[in-house]
């Protein structure tokens, strides 16, 4: 299924609960969405180093069964844009419910 | 070579040479980690190798996303060259006086030639006065901070379209397209450079990028 634009807050909301790397965050996503959000992993990196890049996850060196992994987690900024997309993203599903005939 | 080098080759096209090393590290940790969960699921190494560059997707899309949040080799040269400038300047004093005086001389003989009646001579001198000014003396300005740089690139870019209204007159508008030509350049440096400013941090920025 196609979910351009919403990678960014998959993410952080993949980040909330514990700092993770890319491959355990793509999978995270991917179980919790029981499949159906399937998305090619190498755009999940440059999603990553944008939201890095704004301040709303930083990342650092961590060890995952002897090798060194890039680990992220999400920032105080990370947690209020989560929470203002996860309200946005209610109110958009409400509408198009309602629209579509199916409240 | 193998298809994840493939992959790596196409992703990491134009990117700078630490911007792809990164890639490399984080993507070659993300094969590994597909390729023993697919191992532990059963597939053999053969089927796991092409299921984890599988789920990768489409190198030339990944590039292109990487492009738009990592550091390119343009925009890397660029950088260096920046800071190349600037450790010339601050290296050789007689070199940071002349930049100092060049655009103060140039208006000074603007004044005196406009003061002898000499119009179309100061105006060229006065045009080339505050194009030397803007390029040559700013970088000794305290204009280190986002919001010190703002202001800059906006007086920057008024002077710019005052130092155009002065060269051309009321043909200026005509000449648009000729102007837009030569200053092709430009308009691509100031392009690199916003573009930079989105990719790094501002804790990371050398004097160039304010300006």
């Amino acid at each position: 299924m196609n979910f351009k634009g919403t990678l960014p807050t998959l993410i952080l909301e993949a980040l909330l609960h514990e700092p993770n790397h890319g491959y355990r965050i793509a999978q995270q996503i991917k179980e919790r969405s029981r499949g159906v959000l399937d998305f090619k992993e190498g755009t999940l990196y440059p999603a990553l180093h944008k939201l890095e890049n704004e301040g709303l996850v930083e990342s650092y060196e961590g060890i995952e069964k002897g090798r060194p992994r890039r680990y992220y987690r999400i920032t105080k900024n990370g947690r209020r844009t989560l929470s203002k997309d996860r309200a946005e993203w209610r109110e958009l599903s409400r509408a198009v419910t309602i629209i579509l005939g199916e409240g | 070579m193998t298809g994840l080098e493939i992959w790596l080759k196409q992703a990491t096209r134009h990117l700078s040479r630490d911007s792809a090393a990164q890639v490399r590290t984080e993507i070659q940790e993300h094969y590994e980690s597909a390729r023993e969960d697919a191992i532990s699921r059963g597939a053999n190494v053969d089927d796991a190798e092409r299921f984890a560059v599988a789920a990768l997707g489409n190198a030339k899309a990944a590039n292109c996303q990487y492009r738009s949040v990592l550091l390119t080799s343009a925009e890397a040269r660029m950088l260096r060259d920046a800071k190349w400038e600037a450790r010339a300047v601050c290296s050789r004093p007689w070199l940071k006086w002349l930049l100092l005086g060049m655009p103060l001389a140039t208006l000074f003989a603007a004044t005196s030639f406009f003061l002898a009646s000499a119009i179309a001579v100061a105006r060229v001198l006065l045009v080339g006065g505050i194009g030397m000014g803007v390029w040559l003396v700013v970088p000794f300005l305290p204009v280190y901070t986002p919001v010190r740089g703002r202001v800059f690139r906006f007086v920057k870019w008024v002077a710019l379209i005052g130092m155009l209204g002065l060269a051309f007159g009321p043909l200026a508008l005509h000449w648009s397209w000729l102007v837009l030509s030569c200053l092709w350049s430009l308009f691509w440096i100031e392009w690199t450079r916003v573009s930079i400013r989105r990719k790094l941090p501002v804790a990371e920025w050398p004097k160039a990028l304010y300006l």
